[in-house]
């Protein structure tokens, strides 16, 4: 690499942190309100379409949710100001790790390794017997 | 002939740091539609600055390609004749469609081409989101058949500047719609809005450069609709905000699949998005039957 380009590179760079720390300044980002039932239907009906819940849990802060569905466990979980979606076998939520009210799921998925979210218990108690 | 007399991108950049800064600042003072998270930002702005120095990797075979095609070309075409970049203009934006489609279209090339697409915001920062293996995968290929045909390396590498600059200013929310006559020929941040969408009817469309008449005369072009507000990202969005992980996960993903059943290698390349032997998964065109859309 030349000098020159060095130079840009570098450059760049700093023009870069300029702006991720003018977009964090601005706080322009979509409003961040914590997920109620209704919130999470409707997101889980865009992600799962024709998918019906049998049972919706709320993570404890809003960020995330899990539904179930027959034998799947729909997940949402706050990505940013956005959300991202996964399924697994509901019997894998279950086996989730569950500590200090902190769930935790592995994933076989490398954009999503894990899923956490706080419930203020794990497996559910609807779900128990 | 060989070398390109000036690099658009280069030329541009200043720009594209101002019109970021505009974008940001107008929103800021709600005189302008657009939303901006940090970590996706910093994303958006590092798989740039990368993309820019990951050519480097593949250089000297793209070089050698290039100057062996050009040593062997049919024609002789010069780079000062205004019937020339005439010609390379619309002849590299119709080649700019093919490798946009096929790497829509076939996961090979959707693994270079995918991160591009995974923010789930729709601002001038992820015009600059790009990709850090297309090298590799190769698509830089498509554009050896101009050489062939005779135009000098340094006048496509123009053309493909020009197109690359031209992109950046549609990605924006910040402007609605253009006038009639210039959607109706040219890619408008309308058209590309739709081509970013993950919503089923938007999936696999509008896949224009600069002219959008390519999309509408091979059957790919979707007008955005008032009803059908666009939600950005990819199909699975990412739950990272991890540089390699965006950057890789497709390749990744797809190596894991082919260690798994090696069987059908052939279909984990090459068939398109979401294939699986068993239709487990779904295909842009499996999520548009779904969802009631009529395939062409």
């Amino acid at each position: 690499m030349s000098q020159d380009e060095l130079i840009q590179l570098a450059v760049s760079a700093a023009a870069i942190t300029f702006l991720i720390g003018l977009a964090a300044w601005a706080r322009i980002s979509r409003p961040q309100a914590p997920l109620d039932e209704a919130a999470a239907r409707r997101l889980f009906d865009e992600e799962f379409p024709a998918r019906s819940l049998d049972g919706v849990w709320i993570a404890s802060d809003g960020t995330g949710a899990i539904a179930r569905s027959g034998d799947q466990a729909l997940m949402l979980c706050r990505v940013g100001d956005g959300f991202a979606a996964r399924q697994a076998p509901w019997t894998h939520a279950l086996a989730g790790r569950f500590r200090g009210g902190r769930l935790s799921i592995r994933l076989a998925d490398v954009t999503a390794p894990w899923v956490t979210m706080r419930f203020p218990a794990w497996p559910p108690q609807e779900t128990a017997a | 002939m060989m070398k390109a007399p000036f690099d658009p991108v280069t030329l541009a950049t200043p720009l594209f740091i101002l019109t970021i800064i505009l974008e940001i600042v107008l929103a800021r003072l709600g005189k302008a539609k657009a939303r901006y998270e940090t970590k996706d930002t910093a994303v958006s702005l590092g798989m740039g600055l990368v993309s820019s120095i990951a050519p480097v990797v593949t250089a000297g075979a793209v070089v050698a390609a290039t100057v062996w095609t050009f040593e062997h070309r049919a024609f002789t075409i010069p780079m000062n004749a205004v019937w020339a970049w005439v010609a390379i203009f619309f002849l590299e934006d119709l080649t700019y469609y093919v490798f946009h489609r096929v790497s829509h279209e076939r996961r090979f090339w959707w693994a270079a081409h995918v991160n591009h697409h995974t923010s789930q915001h729709y601002n001038l920062s992820t015009a600059l989101r790009q990709t850090w293996t297309g090298g590799i995968a190769g698509t830089w290929a498509l554009w050896l058949p101009l050489i062939w045909l005779g135009f000098p390396p340094g006048m496509v590498a123009v053309q493909k500047g020009i197109s690359l600059v031209y992109q950046y200013w549609i990605h924006t929310e910040a402007i609605g719609r253009m006038p009639r006559w210039f959607e109706a020929v040219f890619n408008t941040p309308s058209h590309h809005r739709v081509h970013h969408a993950r919503n089923p009817i938007y999936l696999d469309r509008n896949y224009a450069g600069i002219l959008i008449i390519w999309d509408r005369m091979f059957g790919t072009f979707q007008p955005e609709l008032d009803a059908e507000p666009c939600r950005y990202g990819i199909v699975k969005n990412l739950a990272t905000f991890n540089l390699l992980r965006v950057a890789f996960h497709e390749w990744v993903g797809m190596a894991q699949d082919i260690v798994r059943a090696p069987r059908h290698t052939l279909g984990w390349l090459f068939g398109p998005p979401g294939w699986s032997p068993d239709g487990s998964r779904e295909t842009s065109a499996m999520i548009k039957a779904r969802a009631g859309g009529v395939e062409p």
